[in-house]
C-alpha cells in the first residue's frame, strides 16, 4: 500500500484541538475535527471482525471495526484491563474504532515540534511531538493510523 | 598555549559505552548535561529511543553503545549527556543532538600522525566514523555528527 504523504508541521500547527488517546502510558494527539464519537467497550460487537480488528461497533447503520493498539502501535490480541473507551475515528476516507486507556481534550497552544530526522522511521504513523506539561505527546492522524494498520493487515500476524 | 597548526587540532574524547571511545571536534561539543531527563518517543530506532528537552527543543538522544553492540541501556542508567552542534551545509544555521556518555569527556589535542585504520569490532564503526587517530594502544573513531543526526543510519 502507498504510505500517505507526511503531514508538515505547519499543517499540524493550524490545528485548533487535539484530543489525547493514552495507550500503555504513551499520549498520541490526534486532531479533535477526526473524533467522531466516544463508545463503551461494552457495545462492541467482537463476533464482526474483518482482518486484525478485535470487532466492530453498529453505528448509524454501519459496522465500524475496532482495533486494539499497543502504546507501540502494535496490535494486541485482546483488550488491556487498562482500556476504558473506544473512540470513533472518521476522517471522511478512514472510518475505525480505536481502544484507549484514557481520552482528553487538549488545547493546540501546546508545543507542536518536528519529529528529529535521526528518528523517523519509514512507515511510522508518528507526524510530530507535542510537549505536554512536561510529558510528551506523539501527533498523528487518522489517514495514517489507518495506513499503518493496513500494513498489519498484509502482514500475517498482525505486526 | 600554543597556536594551534595545520597539521595538529583539539577534540573531545567521548566514552559511549564499557570500552567504547570515540571522538567529535572541539567546536562540536557544546553543553554537557547530568542527569539528563529522558523522554519515550514510540516508533523510533532502538538506537535512538529517547528525545531531551534541552533550551526549548527536544533534541534526540542517541545511545551509540546500542548500535555498536545490539543492547539498550535503561534510560535511567544514563548519567551524562553531551549536546552537540552540526551545519548540514556550510552557513545554514546549527542544529543539534544529544550523544548519551558513560562517563566525562577527555580533551585532547591529535596530530595527523596519529591517523590510524578503524577498528574491525564493532562493525558498525564504518556508519558512524569519518576517519580514526590512535591513541596509545587504542584507536579513537571521529564521529560523523550530521551523519548520525540527519537519518544516515536509518538507512544501513
Amino acid at each position: 500500500m502507498n504510505q500517505p504523504a507526511p503531514t508538515t508541521l505547519a499543517e499540524l500547527r493550524e490545528i485548533q484541538l487535539f484530543a489525547g488517546l493514552t495507550l500503555d502510558g504513551y499520549r498520541w494527539l490526534l486532531p479533535q475535527t477526526e473524533i467522531y464519537s466516544l463508545e463503551s467497550l461494552l457495545d462492541i460487537d467482537q463476533e464482526v471482525r474483518t482482518s486484525h480488528s478485535i470487532g466492530a461497533v453498529g453505528f448509524r447503520g454501519e459496522w465500524w471495526p475496532v482495533y486494539c493498539l499497543s502504546g507501540e502501535m502494535q496490535l494486541l490480541p485482546h483488550i488491556p484491563d487498562s482500556r476504558r473507551n473506544c473512540v470513533l475515528l472518521d476522517n471522511h476516507a478512514d472510518r475505525l474504532g480505536l481502544i484507549c486507556d484514557h481520552v482528553e481534550t487538549i488545547a493546540a497552544d501546546q508545543h507542536l515540534l518536528e519529529l528529529p530526522a535521526c528518528m523517523r522511521l519509514p512507515g511510522s504513523p508518528l507526524q510530530a511531538l507535542a510537549l505536554l506539561n512536561g510529558r510528551l505527546g506523539c501527533v498523528t492522524t487518522t489517514e495514517h493510523l489507518a495506513a499503518l494498520l493496513a500494513v498489519h493487515a498484509e502482514t500475517p500476524h498482525g505486526c | 598555549m600554543a597556536a594551534e597548526s595545520s597539521w595538529e587540532s583539539n577534540a573531545w574524547v567521548l566514552a559511549l559505552g564499557d570500552q567504547l571511545h570515540a571522538a567529535v571536534g572541539e567546536r562540536e561539543l557544546i553543553y554537557l548535561i547530568e542527569n539528563p531527563i529522558l523522554l519515550e518517543v514510540p516508533l523510533s530506532p532502538y538506537y535512538c529511543r529517547q528525545v531531551v528537552l534541552w533550551n526549548g527543543r527536544l533534541l534526540p538522544a542517541m545511545d551509540l553503545s546500542a548500535w555498536l553492540q545490539g543492547q539498550r541501556k535503561n534510560a535511567r542508567d544514563w548519567k551524562l549527556a553531551a549536546v552537540v552542534a552540526y551545519q548540514t551545509a556550510p552557513g545554514v544555521t546549527p542544529n543539534y543532538g544529544v550523544l548519551l556518555l558513560a562517563g566525562i569527556p577527555e580533551r585532547l589535542r591529535v596530530a595527523d600522525t596519529q591517523a590510524c585504520y578503524l577498528p574491525k569490532h564493532p562493525d558498525g564503526w564504518r556508519e558512524l566514523a569519518l576517519s580514526c587517530f590512535r591513541r596509545g594502544e587504542d584507536a579513537i573513531p571521529i564521529l560523523d555528527i550530521p551523519h548520525i543526526f540527519t537519518g544516515g543510519l536509518l538507512t544501513s
